[in-house]
């Protein structure tokens, strides 16, 4: 549960309301101040069920009756499955989704089957919602690496500095359905902006990833994909030169804000005489697809043998001209 | 007997006996009807109220046989500690402090890049020799580094110094709980003796250190030589927080004091300082000695009868 206004007051990152602790920066999450009470006071903790005092059992992590066995209940440290805040709609119908995967098919060129079009069957079409979050963050980023710039002798030399990156709409999938290659593959076709509090489009067999990680996994993925995303950025023209090695950042987020997305595709499995391949198709782009096809090996095998008797003919006509 | 000026007398609210609690104690346990009882204290900066705690998942039980495991391990123990019974077996819940802060540096050092070079060399009889030297070129490298230092436990205790706390260390912070009387109900739970300020200087040398361990592997190059940096921590957030040792105290000998074993409550770690007995020492080094004198006197025997 997110309230809008409890924030951190170090890194102004917005926090749940079951937060202990801010996750990005560790600070605590602020607490209601308790009553003033000036004098010492005692407090017996009572069992609801018998009536007897109660103390705190190991076994149970919880105030528990030695007498009848009652448990108290107390705070425990939440870390709740994520669920899906956002979804993307579908714009691409299942028509459409199926005329790009005939498209797609005719197109990947003369390394493939001749008879592809014609000996493929189409297993299934399934809408699918999955899901990933959404994170907006500023950071300050303190680096140190070896580049080939300013090398001497040495292939390297040190360098070192600091720099600010802003993450905007920056996706990390927490899809177990797709591989990571396919949903990056589909990222940059959907419209973020489109998203909407319900489900919409994909029709009735359209299934809904659910998020299988904790809140504590999640943050981790997430950080682990500030620091990734970061190193890319660093090696792509804020460190001087363009070989790297050594890379090391230590990053200082700042309104880390996080939401829970679900984008969707189309999951396409169709079958080439035994084989069973899929394609993954964007639900909001229907040029958007990755998927695997079967290669012609008779094919592969003429390119090969025609390329190296064109080789051996140029090589004889040079030889010729020498001679 | 009258109280000292820091005991209290409170009166049990299950039987109505009056009960004397030490400053030091949150919690106490009624001596006549073990009805156990939590004191509510007005806050103060050196002795606040806890923010957090972390529970016992290790039971007695399970915390002597850590205990006991611990000192069979110790092969030069003095004989009488083995297999003894603890004298006095404590669930405490020990004040200390969660430090974090924003750790803002600047560093310099002196960063090696090897590089190799083949030599060819001709001796006398006029042979070749190719050999591969490494090199290196040496850089001045200085920069930034900023990042949050979190989980910084120190010791809010006079009685459990820093470096015990650090022996039995780590603790899950990932299952701290918000502190709430119920949770010390029926256990030790002891004060701060310690004052914010000297926590927070503990707290501080604490994270500097742990500032030159990150720097340390921050620095890029083949080498590292003269590293040195200056680190600024700011926006610094510090919490009590009850952590849960399981404090052993055993008596091997009546006219020396018990040596103290510290169970973390939570992982069951075990540290303690255990003494060394001299005698097994002294046969140790009798057996060593012993031995390593087998092939000389073989030797001397030898010598006689040829």
């Amino acid at each position: 549960m997110k309230s809008p206004d409890l924030s951190c007051g170090r890194c102004e990152s917005p926090l749940e309301v079951e937060d202990l602790r801010c996750p990005v920066c560790r600070r605590s999450a602020p607490i209601v101040a308790p009553l003033d009470n000036p004098e010492p006071s005692v407090e017996i903790l009572r069992c609801d069920g018998c009536g007897a005092a109660v103390s705190y059992d190991v076994r149970a992590r919880a105030p528990k009756c030695a007498f009848c066995g009652s448990q108290t209940r107390v705070e425990a440290p939440e870390d709740p499955i994520e669920q899906t805040e956002l979804f993307l709609p579908f714009t691409v119908n299942r028509t459409a989704a199926e005329g790009a995967y005939q498209r797609w098919l005719g197109g990947l060129g003369w390394f493939r089957p001749g008879d592809l079009l014609a000996a493929t069957t189409l297993e299934s079409v399934k809408p699918l919602w999955w899901v990933g979050w959404v994170f907006d963050s500023d950071a300050t980023v303190s680096w140190a690496a070896d580049s080939n710039a300013g090398a001497g002798q040495a292939d390297w030399a040190p360098h070192a500095g600091q720099t600010e990156i802003q993450y905007r709409n920056t996706v990390v999938s927490a899809s177990r359905g797709l591989r990571d290659d396919e949903t990056d593959h589909l990222v940059s076709s959907y419209d973020i902006q489109s998203a909407r509090g319900e489900p919409e489009g994909g029709g009735e067999e359209a299934v809904i990833e659910r998020f299988d990680v904790q809140r504590s996994a999640a943050r981790r993925q997430v950080m682990a994909m500030i620091e990734r995303v970061a190193e890319h950025r660093l090696k792509n023209g804020k460190i001087p030169g363009s070989r790297f090695r050594n890379l090391h950042v230590s990053v200082i987020l700042r309104r880390l804000v996080r939401r829970r997305y679900a984008f969707p595709s189309y999951v396409l499995a169709y079958r080439y005489k035994t084989e069973l391949h899929r394609i993954v198709l964007s639900g909001q782009d229907e040029t958007r697809i990755l998927g695997s096809a079967p290669y012609s090996t008779a094919r592969i095998l003429l390119a090969v043998v025609g390329g190296v008797l064109a080789l051996a003919a140029l090589l004889t006509a040079v030889l010729t001209l020498i001679g | 007997m009258g109280l000292s000026i820091e005991q209290h007398e409170i009166a049990c609210r299950a039987c109505g006996a009056k009960i004397i609690f030490e400053p030091m104690h949150r919690s106490v346990r009624c001596p006549y009807c073990d009805s156990p009882s939590v004191i509510d204290r007005p806050a103060t900066s050196d002795r606040p109220d806890p923010v957090f705690i972390v529970g016992f998942s290790v039971d007695r039980h399970e915390a002597t046989r850590r205990m006991r495991q611990f000192v069979a391990r110790k092969k030069l123990a003095p004989p009488g500690l083995r297999g003894r019974a603890a004298e006095r077996v404590s669930g405490v819940y020990l004040p200390t402090y969660l430090y974090s802060a924003v750790a803002s540096s600047t560093y310099s050092a002196k960063i090696g890049e090897d590089y190799y070079v083949t030599e060819v060399s001709r001796d006398s009889k006029g042979r070749t020799s190719v050999k591969r030297r490494r090199k290196t070129e040496y850089y001045q490298l200085r920069g930034p580094h900023h990042s949050y230092v979190g989980d910084v436990v120190v010791t809010a205790s006079k009685g459990i110094p820093n470096n015990e706390i650090e022996a039995i260390e780590p603790f899950d912070l990932g299952a701290l709980r918000r502190f709430s009387s119920p949770l010390v109900s029926g256990w030790i739970s002891e004060e701060p003796s310690l004052t914010r300020e000297e926590c927070l200087q503990l707290a501080r040398r604490e994270s500097e250190s742990k500032i030159r361990n990150i720097l340390r592997l921050f620095m890029p190059g083949d080498s590292v030589h003269g590293l040195e940096g200056h680190t600024a921590l700011g926006k610094e957030s510090f919490d009590l927080v009850l952590l849960p040792v399981w404090v052993f105290a055993i008596r091997y000998r009546e006219d020396r004091p018990p040596i103290r074993l510290l169970v973390n409550g939570q992982t069951g770690k075990t540290w303690g300082e255990i003494p060394v007995s001299w005698g097994k020492v002294a046969i140790v080094a009798g057996v060593i000695l012993g031995l390593l004198a087998v092939p000389v006197i073989l030797g001397l025997i030898a010598g006689l009868f040829r």
